[in-house]
């Protein structure tokens, strides 16, 4: 088993044949197009343009998305962190989607087609999208939110010891929230009359979130799937807790794969509170196992597909019609 | 029957960019004509054009877009618009407010909005150039919506949350008279409450150049001069941009609200020449039919109108056709009513036309002048036989009539009262 991350596989992708060399003429054309963007947006085009190398991507697309996000809401592409959601995070509709990626492409001289745009919805997103379209290769699995009911239903962890309200997940890590209510049972002993979430809860969160990855991002083996019953903690490095956390705190929990190699994953971890750091785990390795995978017989998929689509379409129209 | 009023009137025209300072152009007759820089190429003969003051709109690229200060735009907003839809948002803004409109007086089922422009070449051209230069793929996904004729309506319904009727008006010179009428009719059918009624016109190069293909503009170096209408040295049009919106409401929505309009719509009507497609007809055959369907249609007699502003453009055959109407309809045509054309002081606003004047009409009958026709040295001996209104009065006209006609022989006319 070769390693399955999409993320260490592209790092050693070589850099894209420039197409033709860069001209004085196409310096001018890019100064014109990145004319309302940072100076360092620019400086990162012209690199990228001139050398090919992806590095300077991620500092094109922040530059080109920063350009087109109300300036009260700049600031959070400060530390753009990849969970950043366009639309509802930076106020992003598809219209300027669109007005993106046009700027995008004419920047990079790249192609982008209507359906791939469907899938970025994170910063995180566009910037892994854009590093493998330069590189030729496939774009990665769009991030898929996913809601309590689904984390629950695939969770092999339950609650009252599942730490994760919600979550969204692609093949290059996740991210995933979860409130301190006060009411976990936990709480009322640690410590006596001063309620702070355990950093050991807190580790068990990314772990738990890892396990979510391992679920739902991970692209398995053709005709194999991850089991949930083999998914075990093995070990974790470099774990530092840097703010004290209590009820009514909102964690933003993300971990990114570092290393795939059967039996084990390795992941990095951060949780953060806003933007303040809360703790960091360099390593955290679990053990897992696959499946066959039980194969869904794609007719009866598809019709089940309509139907639902069906369905779900139909009660909006009928109200629509009693409403008028 | 049910009454509409014009209870509300916003301007970047020009002569100004708010009504005190229209007024105060209209009674000191003070046009807004200068050399056009745009014009200033060997190839091209005309110099002189209706410029609107106070903004930048010279670009593709709406955020390099100036406007005046007291107005906002979010480039979510501005990145869908022509030059003249910032014009009309800057004008329907003024129109609200002194309307005394609310949010939700603006943005209900029973408040509607009709426009006219001719679109925006400008942009057309810009957007189809990079069709051609870049793929269509390369283009603004807005590139549409910011250039068609349409994009008035399309920009200010969704930005003003219009609820009521909305759509667009284009018949060329007798668009937003058009506009005008059709929203009389939504009123005083009980179809809505309220109407705003918006022309607006880019009036840049290439809104304008192109009419000189037609040899209809004034070939005139002096601003001073170059807009004449009714006088025999007239040499054509002096084009214009900008935009004027007027507000009109129902009786019961007046006295809801408790405003004073500035006059009533008292009806209106239309014909077509059925002659030429860019001529209008030698009698002014169906202007002439419009006049009398408006009087009709507003149950009063010719004697008592007291005031024409006219359509005349300055152009060597329209005049005269609109002169020889007017003469036909009004038996007293030498010493009653009073005729001008504003478009001495504006130019000829196109598709904006029908809408800027009936709002010079009613703000005369509200603040107390009739407006004079300007620039007349020895008028047209074609032109004689109707009583052309050379300086400013201070008189209140009770009862103005307002005529438009446009490509095709389209013709309109519209009745106003003093209230």
């Amino acid at each position: 088993m070769a390693d399955t991350s999409h993320a260490s596989s592209v790092q050693k992708a070589p850099f894209i044949a420039l197409a033709k060399p860069f001209s004085p003429e196409d310096e001018v054309a890019l100064r014109e197009a990145l004319k309302r963007c940072s100076p360092s947006t620019f400086e990162a085009a012209i690199q990228f343009r001139k050398t090919g190398n992806p590095e300077h991507l991620p500092a094109v697309v922040i530059g080109v998305v920063e350009r087109y996000v109300e300036p009260e809401l700049r600031v959070k592409l400060k530390d753009a962190a990849d969970d950043l959601r366009m639309i509802e995070d930076l106020g992003i509709d598809s219209l300027t989607m669109m007005e993106i990626v046009i700027l995008v492409e004419d920047v990079l001289q790249m192609t982008i087609n209507n359906e791939e745009l469907r899938n970025l919805r994170t910063v995180g997103d566009v910037k892994a999208f854009i590093d493998c379209k330069v590189r030729g290769l496939p774009p990665p699995k769009p991030t898929k939110f996913l809601p309590i009911e689904h984390i629950a239903s695939v969770m092999p962890i339950q609650p009252p010891f599942l730490f994760i309200n919600e979550a969204s997940v692609s093949s290059l890590g996740a991210s995933g929230k979860y409130k301190i209510s006060g009411q976990e049972f936990f709480l009322q002993g640690h410590f006596k009359d001063n309620p702070v979430m355990p950093a050991s809860i807190m580790l068990e969160a990314l772990g738990q979130l890892a396990v979510l990855y391992l679920l739902e991002g991970l692209v398995p083996e053709p005709g194999k799937a991850v089991s949930p019953n083999m998914i075990f903690f093995t070990g974790c490095e470099g774990v530092r807790a840097h703010r004290i956390c209590k009820p009514g705190d909102i964690l933003s929990l993300s971990i990114k794969p570092k290393r795939q190699k059967m039996p084990l994953a390795t992941f990095e971890g951060m949780i953060r509170v806003g933007q303040e750091k809360a703790v960091i785990a360099e390593e955290i390795t679990l053990t897992f196992g696959f499946v066959d995978a039980v194969v869904a017989p794609v007719e009866n998929q598809a019709t089940e597909g309509a139907q639902l689509s069906a369905s779900s379409i139909n009660p909006p129209l009928h109200a629509a019609v009693i409403s008028s | 029957m049910p009454r509409a009023f014009i209870t509300g009137l916003g301007f970047i025209t020009s002569i100004g960019n708010d009504s005190t300072v229209v007024e105060q152009s209209l009674r000191n007759l003070k046009h807004g004509f200068e050399l056009y820089p745009a014009f200033d190429k060997p190839d091209i003969p005309c110099k002189v054009m209706g410029t609107v003051k106070g903004f930048f709109t010279d670009s593709a690229d709406q955020e390099d877009w100036t406007y005046p200060k007291g107005y906002a735009f979010k480039r979510e907003l501005m990145r869908t618009m022509a030059p003249h839809g910032l014009y009309a948002h800057c004008a329907l803004t003024q129109a609200i407010t002194d309307a005394k409109l609310t949010d939700l007086d603006v943005s209900n089922l029973n408040t509607g909005l009709y426009t006219s422009s001719g679109g925006s070449p400008m942009l057309t051209n810009y957007h189809h150039g990079r069709v051609e230069a870049l793929g269509v793929m390369r283009c603004s996904p807005f590139g549409i919506v910011a250039s068609i004729v349409g994009t008035l309506n399309f920009n200010l319904v969704a930005a003003f949350k219009i609820q009521g009727s909305s759509c667009g008006f284009s018949s060329a010179c007798a668009s937003s008279a058009h506009a005008l009428g059709f929203a009389y009719d939504e009123i005083t059918l009980g179809r809505q409450k309220r109407m705003f009624v918006v022309g607006a016109e880019d009036g840049n190069k290439d809104a304008i150049l192109p009419f000189a293909g037609m040899r209809t503009l004034s070939l005139q170096t002096d601003p001073n001069i170059a807009s004449r209408p009714f006088d025999g040295a007239r040499d054509g049009f002096v084009g214009t941009g900008g935009a004027t919106v007027l507000v009109i409401e129902s009786e019961d929505e007046v006295i809801r609200r408790g405003v004073t309009p500035y006059c009533e719509v008292l009806g209106w009507g239309q014909a077509s020449d059925g002659y030429n497609v860019a001529i209008s007809h030698p009698e002014g055959a169906g202007l002439q039919v419009a006049m009398k369907h408006a009087l009709h249609a507003s149950k009063i007699n010719p004697d008592q109108v007291d005031y024409i502003n006219a359509h005349a453009t300055s152009t060597l055959i329209g005049d005269i056709s609109e002169v020889k109407a007017i003469k036909a309809v009004f038996p007293q045509a030498s010493t009653k009513p009073w005729v001008s054309s504003t478009k001495a002081l504006t130019g000829h606003g196109l598709s904006l036309a029908g809408a800027m004047e009936s709002a010079f009409s009613a703000l005369a009958i509200k603040k107390g002048f009739t407006p004079g026709s300007a620039h007349i040295s020895k008028v047209d001996q074609a032109c004689e036989g109707i009583n052309i209104l050379q300086k400013t009065e201070p008189v209140a006209p009770r009862i103005v009539m307002k005529n438009a006609s446009g490509f095709g022989g389209a013709n309109v006319s519209v009745i106003f009262k003093q209230v």
